[in-house]
């Protein structure tokens, strides 16, 4: 008899009525302040219609929705082998089409040619203007820890802290700040672009230096730990930052160059061209690094460090400099930021952005930076939308608990994305197989 | 030629179609009968762990547009505020967040018809949407933005508010503890945020002016709060306070953390005055300590607004479906009142075939001219915004018993003095 | 120079004995939420990041129970005793069965896989994003304080500083647990199998450990200590969803200062990071408490990772 309850079918049961019990729990009604436990209650006890066929408790009908959908699953495992090779016969064989060069460039063209319709093509004032703060900084700040993540294999949960960095330091050149500028006059934002993106890459030489020795999850607590530093300094150092009340009126991008004069005022479209523009380049940069030398050091410690370490690279110096370039991705992210709402204030700099900026990258595809960009366009499209146009009933906090879901199904389903890079997935295919990261699970040290 | 299907085709079509979907995602139409439409929009927390501020003011808008459009004889109609309906551009969400706030502020000056806010309700998020509406001249009469530096050095500001400012609460609350009460030795704590430091702040100078030795301190927004700090710092606090010699503490913050304040003053056992500002007069806040009775005793400064709200108001207000109780939806009266004002300024500013932008402009011009008498007193703006009547501050004290709004665990929060 | 020092010194002189209590006291909170994360780092060389919220949900555990058992009126006495009881075993239970869960989503398929260690940090985080917002969802997004147990009132003074009666509880309870825990690690069946994986899973696996189930009774009781440490955490200042990420996080600071993967360093290192964290109020604006705990976590992981007693699991206790 007990064999039975440990039958494998009588697992998948509880699987899938737990998977139910949590899905009916995720999008039930909320708490409230007088009953704490209506939530609880509702979410299972409410009345419902059963697709207006007629009305029953919820409970029950995921409970017949779970049901239906094991037993679908339990009749169709037959087909499962079948299903696959069709995949790999229809889709992979075909998908190979797009790698060869041709192909990809003509791809991209297209998407570039996109990307510069869009402000013609959205004409809802409120997306043209998310989609510079919302989007296009977020695939930038994407990019950058795509380097740190996807690239170098390092884990840095403090990320938000290079933003804040680039954005603060914008205001300090541009006079906005407490804090007298270096050059004792206010500079244009534009002077600021690289000002703050060497200070931010000094910054990330300067953390990475002594943290990069540490293992991937010390690593990942010392970031956060520097970044929460930063966070609380920047509320609390009331002379230097400005404290809570945040910076004073940072001055809009401007050029005067000979004839040629342009502000870039109110309007997001302009920010949104400069924002592309650099993109453009920022990509082309972490493209031929990745396909230099310093990416196949990069790939070479993230696939095996010691037997990297053996043929004489150093781990530490391209590990520092991986943070360094994903710094200065942020810290334009920040300058921009800062140039376009002419005002910073710390609140934004919490550890939720950091894991927001995470989420990003890893289900755009770590390491793939067509990917990260494309994920992190579907994303915050999707949060946006959900924030400004919520379905009924549907709560806008309610999403990130659907990011973290989304993270966890991410890593079991499929680890290296949606749209991966193949050298990562080639990794984690052996890495299932035991070879390389495999045995590090029950081992290791402190350092690597 | 088979049409191959694949993951960045698929991708790439997708997010095509869903940037194509949006635009349909409408923007309100205007109406076509003869009275041209116009909307008088609303920015505050409609979501978020402030949404009962926003809940409370919005219907106060609602019900002075329903109002107005009845009975005001207007040559035009103002669009009904539907809450629950973003995209019917009468309504913005900004959670109170100075990075979302800005995005909505854009939504709202693009919005066609949009003559003027009632908002935004926090001031941090107003400080970070000031340079959208400003530019655009769009009028935003806040019902609660207290903040003192967002009316200083402007004028003709396109930013107004029916409540007195941080500057004269801040003023008036050190008046009362340090000269009514007569307590020298204030502890100044404020909670890190735009509001709670800018008001603490004003507290000490005043405070300090009128003779008393301060300590200021600052205690960052905790996870009570839905900040990040730890609530171990409120312990560590009250013992030095204690040790101090405090004879009165002042908070600038919210009522979450003020809770986690009080409770740890209790366990130091403190025996001084505590008072705090409109942050912290909630009647959560009763519900916020460990138990009602740690607050007993402790002052509350409200600024600006009648205690006693007149029965029709009372009435209107709850028929709305929706609408929270009125006796406990805080800036309530103050939306009302700020609609009221600006749809009376818009009915004087209106002539046949006016740009919006030449609307919005003339309504600034006609808003800081107009006097108008509203459930909240006079309210007549300054240059830079700010109220011009000497304004009034109510201090509200925690008794056991049933007072004001409700009562919990056998407290209430009742009237006792006004500045 | 001299009179910043001697200003805060006299400070500290005056409440050296009041602080101490006071950072005693959390300091056995972290302690607590530490031994689980030296338990989990002992057996799976894995630092769970959604520890954080088994502590959020032993305390909220404790606070459902307490609301349904206590009347309006207070208890006192030894029936005080007894609810606080009746919430820390509750917090435990929830503790457990959230850490389990845990495990079994996040953990177990990736182990399965033979993922990568980025794929179970990101999963970890996943799963600690997610029960955040999913009690944020059910609970609320505010405090809610729990019903009151006991009367708060100060049991006796000692040396100037004044014992609450708060203090004595968290104390009674919290030693209780680790004395318990002790035994059951040093000197159970069930305690050596977890000594054994920790040292070696490959050949314990060998001798007949069942691998699985000593991970999974390693998470039961890292949830449980850390359930009961959330529940004590709220009878002072309330639950919220968010509560769990900053005691955590000190926590795990705690655990790395006293040796990861050692169960009497966890101890420790939660005591001495507590007394740290509560005198240097005597010297910093409390504003920048946590950053002393964070620096102290930066310092310890750059100049001495190993931790003050710098043992493994498997060696000592």
């Amino acid at each position: 008899m007990q064999k039975y309850f440990r039958s494998p079918f009588a697992l998948r049961l509880y699987r899938t009525l737990a998977l139910t019990a949590l899905i009916a729990l995720m999008t039930g009604a909320p708490g409230q302040q007088q009953t704490p436990n209506l939530g609880l209650k509702l979410s299972y006890f409410q009345h419902v219609s059963f697709f207006g066929l007629f009305v029953t408790q919820r409970w029950v009908v995921f409970l017949a929705l779970g049901l239906m959908v094991l037993g679908v699953s339990e009749l169709t495992i037959r087909y499962r082998p079948v299903v696959r090779t069709l995949r790999q016969r229809v889709i992979a064989g075909p998908a190979r089409i797009f790698e060869r060069r041709l192909v990809k460039l003509t791809g991209l063209a297209f998407l570039f040619l996109i990307a510069f319709m869009i402000p013609t093509l959205v004409t809802n004032a409120y997306w043209r203007a998310a989609m510079v703060e919302q989007v296009a900084v977020y695939v930038l700040l994407a990019l950058g820890l795509n380097v740190v993540v996807g690239f170098a294999g390092l884990l840095d949960l403090g990320f938000v802290a290079f933003y804040a960095i680039g954005t603060y330091t914008t205001a300090w050149v541009t006079g906005a700040l407490p804090l007298a500028p270096p050059f004792h006059h206010a500079l244009n934002p534009f002077w600021a672009i690289p000002i703050a993106i060497a200070i931010t890459m000094l910054s990330g030489i300067l953390l990475g230096a002594p943290t990069l020795r540490l293992r991937g999850d010390y690593l990942a607590i010392v970031t956060l730990g520097f970044g929460e530093i930063v966070t609380i300094l920047a509320n609390n150092l009331f002379s230097v930052t400005g404290g809570a009340t945040g910076t004073n009126q940072i001055p809009h991008f401007s050029i005067h160059l000979g004839p040629f004069n342009y502000l870039w005022g109110l309007d997001p479209v302009p920010y949104y061209y400069l924002v592309i523009g650099f993109a453009i380049l920022f990509i082309a940069v972490f493209h031929s690094l990745n396909n230099s030398r310093i990416g196949r050091a990069w790939t070479a410690i993230r696939e095996d460090e010691v037997a990297a370490e053996s043929v004489g690279i150093n781990p530490l110096k391209f590990k520092v400099m991986a943070f360094a370039i994903g710094a200065a991705s942020a810290g334009f992210a920040g300058v921009i930021t800062a140039g376009q709402s002419n005002f910073v204030t710390p609140s934004s700099f919490t550890l939720q952005f950091s894991i927001n900026v995470l989420v990003l990258v890893i289900f755009g595809g770590m390491g793939s930076i067509a990917g990260v960009a494309i994920g992190a366009i579907v994303i915050q499209v999707i949060t946006m939308q959900l924030d400004h146009y919520p379905p009924a009933g549907f709560i806008p906090q309610d999403l990130f608990m659907y990011l973290g879901a989304l993270l966890i199904v991410m890593m079991i389903l499929r680890p290296a994305g949606l749209f991966p890079a193949r050298r990562r997935t080639r990794e984690l295919q052996q890495a299932g197989q035991g070879v390389g990261h495999a045995d590090e699970v029950l081992t290791g040290d402190v350092y690597e | 030629m088979k049409i191959r299907l694949n993951k960045t085709m698929v991708a790439v079509a997708s997010s095509a179609l869903l940037l194509a979907a949006i635009p349909v995602a409408g923007i309100a139409e205007t109406a076509g009968a003869t009275n041209p439409t116009y909307i008088v929009g609303f920015e505050g927390p409609l979501t978020g762990s402030l949404n009962f501020l926003g809940a409370a003011a919005v219907y106060g808008v609602d019900l002075a547009i329903t109002q107005a459009n009845a009975s005001l004889n207007l040559p035009f109609t103002v669009q009904a505020i539907d809450p629950t309906n973003p995209a019917s551009g009468t309504t913005y969400d900004d959670q109170c967040d100075p990075t979302l706030s800005p995005t909505e502020a854009t939504a709202a000056v693009a919005q066609a018809g949009l003559i003027a806010i009632v908002g935004p309700e926090c001031s941090g998020a107003t400080r970070a949407a000031y340079p959208a509406y400003s530019a655009a001249h769009i009028p935003t009469v806040s019902p609660s933005a207290t903040a003192a530096a967002l009316t200083t050095g402007k004028t003709n500001n396109s930013f107004m508010r029916v409540v007195p400012g941080d500057d004269v609460q801040g003023a008036a609350d050190a008046k009362f503890i340090v000269k009514t009460k007569g307590k020298k030795k204030v502890y100044v704590l404020n909670d890190a945020s735009f509001y709670g430091a800018g008001l603490a702040t004003v507290f000490n100078t005043s405070a300090k002016a009128n003779g008393a030795t301060t300590k200021t301190a600052t205690l960052p927004t905790s996870q009570a709060c839905s900040g990040t700090a730890g609530t171990t710092q409120f312990a560590s606090t009250a013992t030095l306070i204690k040790s101090w010699g405090a004879t009165a503490v002042y908070y600038g913050g919210y009522y979450c953390d003020f809770g986690q304040l009080l409770n740890a003053l209790h366990n130091a056992h403190y025996n001084g005055v505590i008072m705090s500002g409109d942050g912290s007069e909630d009647p959560a806040l009763l519900t916020s300590v460990t138990s009602p009775s740690y607050a007993k005793n402790v002052y509350l400064s409200i600024a600006g607004g009648s205690s006693t709200l007149p029965t029709w108001f009372l009435s209107d207000y709850n028929a709305q479906s929706g609408a929270p109780d009125a006796a406990s939806a805080p800036y309530a009266s103050q939306a009302y009142d700020a609609a009221m004002m600006i749809i009376t300024a818009m009915k004087q500013a209106y002539t046949v075939n006016i740009t919006d932008a030449a609307f919005r402009a003339a309504v600034v011009t006609k808003l800081h001219r107009l006097t108008y008498s509203g459930l909240t007193g006079t309210i007549k703006f300054q240059t830079n915004g700010n109220l011009t009547r000497s304004s009034i501050i109510n201090f509200y004290q925690v008794k056991s018993g049933q007072h004001g709004a409700g009562t919990t665990g056998g407290y209430g929060i009742k009237l006792i003095s006004h500045s | 120079m001299i009179n910043f020092f001697s200003a805060h010194w006299s400070i500290l002189q005056s409440q050296f004995w009041s602080l101490l209590v006071i950072g005693l006291a959390n300091g056995l909170i972290y302690a607590m939420v530490a031994i689980g994360y030296t338990l989990v780092y002992g057996v799976l060389r894995l630092i769970n990041f959604a520890h954080s919220e088994v502590v959020m949900s032993g305390a909220f555990g404790g606070y459902f129970v307490l609301r349904e058992t206590v009347g309006s009126t207070m208890p006192t006495g030894f029936a005080s005793f007894g609810y606080v009881l009746l919430g820390a075993v509750s917090g435990a239970l929830v503790g457990a069965v959230v850490a389990t869960f845990v495990e079994r989503i996040a953990y177990r398929p990736l182990r399965k896989r033979h993922a990568p260690k980025i794929a179970f940090l990101i999963s970890a985080i996943g799963a600690s994003y997610f029960l955040v917002n999913l009690a944020g969802k059910e609970f609320g997004r505010y405090n809610t304080a729990l019903p009151l147990v006991y009367n708060n009132n100060v049991a006796f003074t000692f040396l100037g500083a004044q014992i609450q009666t708060y203090y004595i509880v968290i104390a009674i309870v919290s030693l209780i647990m680790l004395v318990l825990l002790d035994r059951f690690v040093s000197k159970s069946k069930l305690g050596r199998s977890i000594r054994a994986v920790a040292q070696d899973a490959e050949t314990a696996s060998l001798m007949g450990v069942n691998i699985d189930r000593t991970i999974a009774l390693t998470f039961i009781i890292g949830g449980a200590l850390g359930g009961v440490a959330g529940f004590m955490i709220a009878l002072n200042t309330g639950a919220i969803y968010t509560m769990g990420f900053v005691p955590a996080l000190k926590a795990f600071t705690a655990a790395v200062l006293g040796g990861i993967g050692n169960l009497r360093g966890a101890v420790i290192g939660g005591l001495l990071l507590g007394v740290v964290e509560s005198l240097s109020v005597a010297f910093v604006d409390p504003a920048f408490i946590d950053v002393v705990a964070f620096a102290i976590l930066v310092l310890v992981l750059l100049f001495r990772p190993t931790g003050i007693l710098g043992e493994r699991l498997g060696r000592a206790a």
